[in-house]
């Protein structure tokens, strides 16, 4: 990181200096000191053409620092490389991404994000190294507060974050999706690329099959084996991430961007669709005393035919906590989720549907995240223990064959079980005809019934904490409907449980009987994809130069959500002078956000401060993004994207760094 | 209908119709019709080269893949090296000369014009009565593939489209995403040092100066397109200066090699000479 200048020719005139003078003493205590070397620091971020809005704020944060006299290189990689390097390999300086939340989330994301203790691992577990024993003991706490409790906590939380700045908030993304309503709709009730959005869509009948459009009926001859007439449908998305048709491993961070298509392979025990927690693979939950999750599963099966138990269950939990089951002698953890399964102390098998949780004391709202870890088969993963290695030699005792398997042939229980793949070109999945939201939609009989108890299981989680209240002091649930424990808890694990907690719109669903994803080479090429009729939406990020070539495709348009994928800046804080947070945050005033947010995005996002910008109501006052366009704590120094040298400099100054004749910072060997 | 269909139709088309023309203009219905004779003989007497050739683009297509990774896993990063370097100079360059008529020039050098470059040298060669230019050309090709993908490998850099979209507009596939089709089926993004555009088009270049004696109208149009298709590289911002620079050294170097291989005596059990075409060959040396 840093360089040093001359110094060959340093140590030639030491040794003339030896010869000639001879008092060594004195060369001694000169050449001992190390000389300060001119600091360079590498941004590591995505080409335009996979991300255009990364490499534009890369290029203004190293133009302004240029300026000031921190020398700064861009790198560009793919993502998949770029994810490898900061949170596998910790081998970074600065990176901009975005975080991998599509979603308004709850603040205990921030745990596993910036908690010091997942320093040393990987994942998108404080990839940063960041350590703060006041942020730690703030994390810790917003877990177990309730109410107004945990919202001042997390204010404080947040602005102890961004006063250290691990790493600079930059904008919330306006997520832009090109879309066809020709076959499909309900686009844009939901954000499209989430989960709960492709499950939303409706299809638009056999109405479009009998126009007889060529580009239909090319998609759907394929199905039409099947014999279901009006179900034989394919959406058709387009993205510029090629991952997906690499690799399916729930666990890779590396290979997950939202994790949305392994979300469709394998099914969570709870789901939050905003505040509304529903029961998906779990049929009901139970908070007998408060901390015990008591849960009943559905009667579901694995996409090979296997029952999902219990026992797979707590093999999951396990099985995250040290994906090596014992087989290493340090566990090595599963590089994603760690947040979630680190709330959970032990879960263990009581009969064959039933599983008890042993939570911490943590508020119910903190306790449910628990339950939002894809299930994984033991029969698969059980084989999967052994410590990685290449041509069976040992590359690295901390990875396990888990880890770093590609997963080519997920097994699952959720609605989408893959069917076939070409590499760095397309991806196909088929309809999960035993999933249970596909049984929901096929008990027409009983919906009406199930609905009214759709209602009440549907239980809805306010911030305040109030039903958590009731529940944990009602610690023998008498009454607590909220959980919808009390109707389904007892013995219709079977028959018609099968729609229970299932709110309306998700049933019968997927509307599609095939999901294709095919590779674009570029945002723009993907946008003229739906507009060809080629492709149903978009599934990747487009930047705001593909927008104006939609306006000339006729049948698609535009769907724009905000994101809580927000743009940041992320610091490697083991690095000098990474690690000082005075630097870090004269750093964040380089950026200037709203400038970014107008040319960049061009209007196509929001400027913020707090990670949590996209849920408002946890955002304390005096983070708020300001009346006047600046940012609360870090405003931008400068003026209309002239960043002021000087006042940089002295704030620098200030810090203790000093600059070289040429106007260079100068940095100590780190 | 597919892009990628419709852009290979109408790249047939265009290259198509320019042999034609070129063909009677440039070589002359007579040879044109004498060519029809000596095909297979000719092909046959330069099959190893051939082979080699075919070797060389097949380990591309297949290979591509894979190596890329590994320059992702083990390469050198250059985009910010090449970056430091040279600078804003794409950038330069779009800033002072883009129009709309040149955009759509240079589009079209890059695509249709380059293939057709690449293509009439072959067959202008293999008109000749001798085979020794076309078994260079045909060298000189596949030493240009081959090298260009070590070279990919060894660095892994994206072009100023890329890192600076803030700067330099993707003009190509902005104007027409339909091409991106197309290239991004023979290349990679991150394949840009050497430009292999450049360096294939310089190669042509360089054999039309050295056979000008037997295509004289030859050179000067080879001159103008493959000009045209190195600096559309770079108007087109999908290429680095660094990368045309790296193009023309591996072309002259491809070139100079292919005339060490193939020596005008291998011709020898060739029943026809023709003194000119050994001329312009040990000309060149």
């Amino acid at each position: 990181m840093t360089r040093q200048i001359g110094r060959r020719k340093a140590l030639a005139g030491v040794g003339t200096a030896v010869l000639s003078a001879g008092c060594i003493g004195r060369v001694r205590n000169i050449a001992g000191r190390d000389r300060p070397g001119q600091l360079s620091l590498e941004i590591n971020t995505m080409p335009a053409d996979n991300d255009p809005n990364g490499i534009r704020i890369a290029r203004q944060l190293a133009e302004n620092a240029e300026a000031v006299g921190i020398e700064m290189q861009i790198n560009t990689m793919s993502l998949r490389d770029l994810r490898r390097r900061v949170l596998l390999n910790h081998n970074f300086d600065i990176y901009v991404g975005q975080f991998r939340e599509a979603e308004p989330f709850d603040p205990d994301v921030l745990y596993s994000l910036t908690h010091s203790r997942f320093g040393a691992e990987t994942g998108w577990q404080n990839p940063f190294g960041f350590a703060d024993f006041g942020v730690d003991e703030l994390l810790s706490e917003q877990r177990t507060a309730e109410g107004d409790r945990r919202r001042s906590v997390v204010s404080e939380l947040q602005e102890a974050l961004v006063d250290r700045q691990p790493f600079t908030v930059v904008a919330f993304p306006d997520a832009l999706t090109a879309i066809r309503d020709e076959r499909f709709e309900g686009w844009g009730a939901q954000q499209p690329l989430s989960i709960e959005g492709l499950l939303g869509l409706e299809h638009r009948g056999s109405s479009g099959d009998e126009t007889g459009d060529d580009a239909e009926t090319d998609g759907d001859t394929e199905t039409d084996g099947d014999g279901d007439e009006a179900d034989t449908a394919t959406l058709e998305l387009v993205t510029t991430d090629q991952r997906v048709t690499e690799n399916w491993n729930p666990i890779a961070p590396e290979y997950r961007r939202y994790g949305t298509f392994t979300s469709l392979l394998y099914d969570q025990l709870v789901r939050m669709d905003g505040d509304e927690a529903i029961p998906w693979l779990a049929a009901a939950w139970e908070r007998s005393d408060p901390e015990t999750f008591e849960v009943t599963l559905r009667d579901a099966q694995w996409h090979d035919g296997e029952p999902v138990s219990a026992d797979d269950v707590a093999f999951t939990y396990e099985f995250l906590g040290d994906t090596s089951m014992g087989n290493v002698e340090a566990p090595v953890p599963a590089p994603r989720f760690r947040g979630r399964t680190s709330l959970v102390q032990s879960v263990t098998a009581v009969d064959d549907a039933t599983v008890r949780f042993e939570i911490g004391d943590v508020s119910r709202r903190v306790g449910l995240r628990a339950l939002q870890v894809p299930i994984l088969p033991e029969h698969v993963w059980r084989e999967r223990t052994s410590v990685a290695t290449i041509a069976g030699f040992e590359f690295d005792g901390e990875t396990t064959e888990a880890v770093v398997s590609n997963n080519e042939n997920p097994v699952g229980s959720g609605p989408m079980r893959l069917v076939e793949a070409t590499a760095e070109e397309s991806v196909v999945f088929e309809r999960n005809a035993e999933h249970f939201l596909v049984r929901a939609g096929q008990d027409g009989g009983v919906e009406t019934e199930a609905e009214t108890g759709g209602e009440t299981t549907n239980a809805t989680v306010s911030d305040d904490g109030t039903t958590n209240m009731t529940t944990s002091d009602g610690a023998t649930n008498g009454g607590t409907t909220n959980d919808g424990t009390t109707e389904s808890g007892d013995g219709d694990v079977t028959g018609s449980s099968s729609i229970d907690g299932i709110p309306e719109r998700f049933r019968g669903k997927p509307a599609f009987e095939r999901l294709r994803v095919e590779v674009a080479p570029s945002d723009i090429a993907a946008v003229q994809a739906v507009g060809d009729g080629l492709a149903d939406a978009t599934f990747s990020n487009l930047g705001p130069d593909s927008v104006p070539r939609l306006g000339r495709e006729a049948d698609a348009r535009l769907v724009s959500t905000r994101s809580a994928a927000f743009y940041h800046i992320g610091y490697n804080t083991r690095r000098a002078p990474l690690s000082n947070p005075r630097f870090r945050g004269v750093l964040a005033s380089l950026i200037d956000k709203p400038l970014l947010v107008d040319e960049a995005f061009e209007g196509y996002a929001q400027p913020a401060a707090s990670p949590l910008a996209a849920s408002p109501e946890w955002v304390p006052e005096g983070l708020q993004w300001s009346e006047d366009d600046t940012d609360p704590v870090h405003p931008f120094l400068g003026e209309d994207g002239a960043v002021d040298v000087e006042a940089a400099r002295d704030e620098l100054r200030e810090a203790g760094y000093r600059f070289g004749e040429n106007g260079r910072l100068l940095s100590r060997d780190q | 209908m597919n892009p990628l269909v419709s852009v290979v139709g109408r790249l047939a088309l265009w290259v198509g119709s320019m042999l034609l023309v070129a063909g009677v203009a440039v070589i002359g219905p007579r040879r044109l019709y004498e060519l029809w004779d000596g095909l297979v003989p000719r092909l046959w007497r330069i099959r190893y080269s051939l082979v080699a050739l075919g070797i060389v683009l097949l380990a591309s297509a297949v290979g591509r893949g894979s190596l890329q990774t590994v320059s992702e896993l083990f390469g050198l990063q250059m985009t910010g090296f090449i970056y430091a370097l040279e600078g804003n100079f794409v950038a330069w360059v779009q800033a002072t000369f883009v129009v709309p008529e040149l955009t759509i020039y240079f589009s079209w050098v890059y695509v249709y014009g380059y293939v057709f470059l690449l293509s009439f040298p072959f067959l202008a060669y293999l008109a000749l009565p001798r085979t020794t230019m076309l078994n260079r050309l045909v060298i000189a090709y596949a030493l240009n593939y081959a090298i260009g993908l070590v070279l990919y490998t060894v660095v892994f850099a994206h072009g100023p489209r890329n890192l600076m979209p803030d700067m330099v507009t993707s003009l190509l596939f902005t104007h027409n995403p339909d091409f991106m089709a197309l290239t991004s089926e023979v290349n990679e993004a991150a394949n840009v040092f050497p430009s292999l555009h450049t360096s294939l088009s310089v190669t042509v270049l360089t054999f039309a100066v050295l056979t000008r004696r037997e295509y004289p109208l030859w050179t000067p149009i080879a001159a103008w397109l493959s000009t045209s298709v190195v600096v559309a590289t770079m108007y087109l911002g999908i290429h680095w200066l660094t990368d045309v620079i790296g193009g023309i050294a591996l072309a002259l170097g491809s070139v100079a090699l292919a005339y060490r291989i193939v020596d005008p005596d291998d011709d020898a059990e060739s029943p026809e000479t023709d003194r000119e075409v050994a001329a312009a060959g040990s000309g060149g040396e």
